[in-house]
């Protein structure tokens, strides 16, 4: 009963704020807006049992991934004018392409009406052990069967790392940095001194 | 399969955290207009920000070491939820799995040192 309600709260609200990602003007609503698709996106994975997936959702895509997304559409500097212009040029190459997704989304409809898709058994090594909650059987698939795609995420991640910093990372070479070890050797002795001078003359400094 | 009873509790929060923070916003609305004067003007209602002015285009854009930031922030994000499923599944997985996690840990480790070093993590 409960379940039913939260699916239906939760589908319901996934979808209304898909459609206004796509259709609010301002492009950080839309962001917005898809930030709170991937929160009830979270709750239907919740939903169907599959927890890790749920927390991933939360964590990377709201907390990372829409961060990002963020940025980018305030870093860009977009003139609507200018945007509004191409319009018609392009309509034609436009148009194609919403017809492509609307085929998929048809073809789509149809093949969810012609039945369950038939996958392959899984064989001994990759069946889900018994007992095991969902994010442990997730664990014990990728650290052991799994493994090098597993190593090989993590090369694209360093390969990611150092990437984005030889694209953006700029040294300013006026900068004087913190020096912590000498800063705090240093004593009152070497760093001040003391003098008296006579009336009418200067200090050499 | 989940026993999804254990998530009733968190529902019961979100429900009672989206009536309050209804309640907080439209409360004091309410009350506003019913006690008070209800006359708004534009100079009333109009902003007033000393200094600058209130309202420019917002898509001006900023320095790209933010955006630097973010990017190491994913990175680091997406090592750290590869470690939970790790950590419950260690007893499936054995030293193998361990010695996995090491590997894919030193990678991350290098890239750290090298983003260090390079100083991609001082904001000067």
């Amino acid at each position: 009963m409960i379940q039913a309600i939260a699916f239906y709260l939760f589908a319901t609200l996934t979808i209304f704020s898909g459609a206004v990602t796509i259709l609010a003007r301002n492009p950080v609503h839309s962001v917005l807006w898809l930030i709170l698709a991937f929160f009830n996106a979270a709750g239907l994975m919740i939903l169907i049992g599959a927890e890790f997936i749920a927390m991933l959702l939360v964590i990377v895509y709201v907390g990372a991934v829409a961060v990002l997304f963020l940025f980018v559409v305030m870093m860009l500097d977009i003139d609507f004018a200018q945007l509004r212009a191409g319009f018609i040029k392009n309509f034609p190459l436009g148009f194609a392409l919403a017809f492509v997704l609307l085929a998929e989304l048809v073809m789509g409809v149809g093949a969810y009406k012609a039945g369950g898709l038939a996958l392959g058994t899984p064989d001994a090594a990759t069946a889900p052990v018994a007992g095991l909650s969902n994010t442990a059987a997730i664990g014990a698939l990728l650290y052991s069967r799994y493994l090098f795609l597993f190593e090989t995420a993590g090369i694209i991640l360093l390969v990611a790392m150092i990437g984005a910093i030889v694209l953006t990372h700029r040294q300013r070479g006026d900068v004087r940095g913190q020096k912590p070890s000498s800063q705090i050797s240093r004593r009152p002795e070497e760093a001040t001194i003391n003098l008296q001078p006579e009336v009418g003359k200067g200090v050499t400094l | 399969m989940v026993d999804l009873i254990q998530y009733l509790p968190i529902l019961i929060f979100l429900g009672i955290a989206l009536a309050l923070s209804t309640a907080f916003v439209f409360l004091p609305m309410g009350a506003a207009r019913l006690t008070g004067t209800h006359n708004p003007t534009a100079d009333k209602l109009a902003e007033y920000e000393c200094g600058f002015p209130a309202f420019e285009d917002p898509r001006s854009q900023f320095d790209v070491r933010f955006y630097l930031v973010a990017i190491l922030f994913i990175i680091f994000d997406l090592e750290a939820a590869f470690l939970f499923p790790w950590a419950v599944s260690l007893k499936q997985t054995g030293w193998a799995g361990w010695a996995t996690m090491m590997v894919f840990l030193a990678e991350l480790v290098l890239g750290f040192i090298y983003a260090w070093k390079k100083g991609a993590l001082d904001w000067e």
